[in-house]
């Protein structure tokens, strides 16, 4: 790629524009400099993350076929589900919410401080909801009861790869879950014994659910938001849904400085180059990109992301976003509820 | 049990079929192992064996070489498969070593060989262990050549495929790996004079002339 020029001062480069015949020529070729910039700078990073995406594990491709556990990757909301617009609309929300890790009183709390109501109200889980905290099981079983959808968190991902080692090795697993206070069955490997106890607490009617939830949710074209996606950490800008790794979409945090996707903070926030590739797109194909995962940001409300993991399992809070239709478009508030360590 | 050294394409292949048998034998009798350091390594690049390895690192935990040890010392495996025509003998070796050690409280130091009894080529199979007196706490697991990790960056094991065949890896293989050979080791593609090509997927080899690698 040759150095671009930058155009700077009054006097354009001379072997680029003959001669300004007046000021309006000058503001014209600025313009033009500024947008070849940006125009470059954007590809660079589309260029990058494309090869960055592949060098987070080696062959892009290869992982999503690797990862032949994962038969759900996209899955699209039922429409009914989507608040509707105009005069005579439904009074129905979407519900999304970030981190849950076992806190279900926090999720109760949080869900009645909006007076959630299930007849007309849908729920959404960004990930994380098991793990950590103290009742992972009655957080299952809570979102399951009223129906809601949810995305696989990293938190999911572990438990599940480890459910298909047990499974292996035929462990005894019941169907609705057992807590047990010792591990009767050993493996012939040793194991991750928090994550064994939890799949055998969660039992296989849990697991069956978790397992089916999508590692990406597509829930469509929200007037005034955009194309709404939940994921649970992010996603690779300028990577079609499809080839999105699915490792990466359920851990990543930054992007290093040579494109490559990172679970730690050692990076910049992946939302930043996120929001330089929408801005590169037209409206209508922009998309809005709401996630969990991230902790110690905490809240992280922009134009095209919405970071809602607020350490509730720590003692921080839990936070939706409520979306809702207006007369024309649809909008978003955030509520929040403090939660017990 | 050789009486020759193997060319180039021959130990490949050799060490291709004694990784396969290795990994099959394993997933039948159910114990459960995975790949480590060098082979590891491999499989981050193209899921094979780097041409230039000798040797193959693969491990399993200390109740499954007790296992091993028990009802599976110096048992012979036949194969015979379309890759390997005409039949060959694999024997699992366990060397039980009862050496007293001063970091730990464990007497026995067990190593085990896959051995490819035609060409001599053998996998060394090394225990990993629980540290249980160790500063971090508990859940380290150390192996023979000192290095340690927690054993949440070990397990859940992944299952993935390895030359053509099911296999196991650690859970944080990416940090694993980084801190064996550096990150470096994981992007750079030109290495004891191979080229990593990324159309094809392999490492192919500087030289034309084969025979003398």
């Amino acid at each position: 790629m040759p150095a671009l020029p930058v155009y700077k001062g009054d006097a354009p480069p001379l072997h680029t524009i003959r001669k300004p015949a007046n000021d309006r020529r000058h503001m014209w070729s600025l313009r033009w400099y500024v947008a070849l910039l940006l125009v470059f700078s954007i590809a660079t990073y589309f260029i990058s993350f494309h090869h960055g995406s592949s060098t987070f594990h080696r062959m892009n491709d290869e992982v999503t076929t690797s990862r032949k556990d994962i038969k759900n990757m996209i899955q699209l909301l039922p429409s009914n589900f989507l608040p509707e617009t105009g005069k005579h609309r439904h009074n129905g929300r979407l519900v999304v919410v970030g981190d849950v890790h076992g806190m279900k009183h926090s999720l109760v709390s949080l869900l009645s401080k909006m007076d959630f109501n299930r007849k007309h109200d849908h729920l959404i889980l960004a990930g994380d909801m098991i793990s950590k905290g103290p009742d992972s099981k009655g957080v299952v079983d809570l979102i399951m009861k009223i129906g809601a959808t949810a995305v696989r968190g990293n938190h999911e991902d572990q438990v599940l790869i480890e459910y298909a080692r047990m499974t292996d090795a035929n462990v005894t697993i019941t169907e609705d879950g057992e807590d047990v206070t010792t591990d009767e069955e050993p493996l012939l490997s040793a194991g991750n014994h928090k994550d064994r106890k939890l799949v055998k607490a969660l039992g296989h009617k849990r697991l069956r659910w978790l397992k089916s939830c999508p590692i990406i949710l597509k829930v469509g074209e929200l007037e005034g938001m955009g194309n709404v996606i939940v994921v649970h950490a992010g996603l690779v800008p300028g990577v079609r849904l499809e080839k999105q790794d699915p490792e990466t979409v359920m851990n990543i945090r930054t992007i290093s400085k040579d494109g490559k996707p990172r679970d730690d903070h050692d990076g910049r926030p992946w939302t930043k180059a996120w929001h330089e590739y929408q801005k590169s797109l037209q409206m209508k194909d922009r998309t809005m990109v709401i996630y969990g995962h991230d902790a110690r940001l905490g809240l992280q409300e922009e134009k095209y992301s919405i970071g809602i993991d607020t350490r509730c399992q720590k003692g921080g809070k839990l936070t939706a976003v409520v979306i809702e239709g207006g007369f024309s478009v649809h909008k978003y508030h955030i509520v929040h509820v403090g939660c017990k360590a | 049990f050789a009486d020759k050294e193997l060319g180039y394409q021959d130990r490949r292949d050799t060490l291709i079929n004694l990784i396969q048998t290795y990994l099959a034998t394993f997933a039948d009798i159910g114990v459960e192992t995975w790949l480590m350091h060098g082979t590891l390594l491999g499989w981050w690049w193209n899921k094979r064996i780097m041409p230039w390895d000798s040797d193959l690192d693969v491990q399993v935990s200390e109740q499954s070489m007790h296992f091993l040890a028990s009802y599976y010392n110096m048992s012979v495996f036949h194969y015979k498969t379309p890759r390997i025509r005409e039949g060959r003998d694999y024997m699992l070796e366990i060397n039980p070593h009862y050496t007293n050690r001063e970091q730990t409280d464990k007497l026995n130091v067990i190593d085990a060989r896959w051995v490819d009894t035609s060409s001599g080529l053998f996998i060394d199979i090394t225990t990993v262990r629980y540290n249980d007196t160790h500063p971090a706490g508990k859940g380290m697991l150390s192996c023979k050549d000192g290095h340690e990790f927690r054993d949440t960056y070990l397990f859940p094991l992944r299952d993935t495929m390895f030359e053509g065949t099911p296999a196991k890896i650690p859970f944080a293989y990416r940090e694993i790996l980084e801190s064996e050979y550096k990150k470096k080791a994981l992007t750079l593609t030109e290495y004891e004079n191979h080229h990593f090509d990324d159309a094809k997927m392999d490492w192919i080899p500087k030289k034309q002339d084969q025979e003398t690698l």
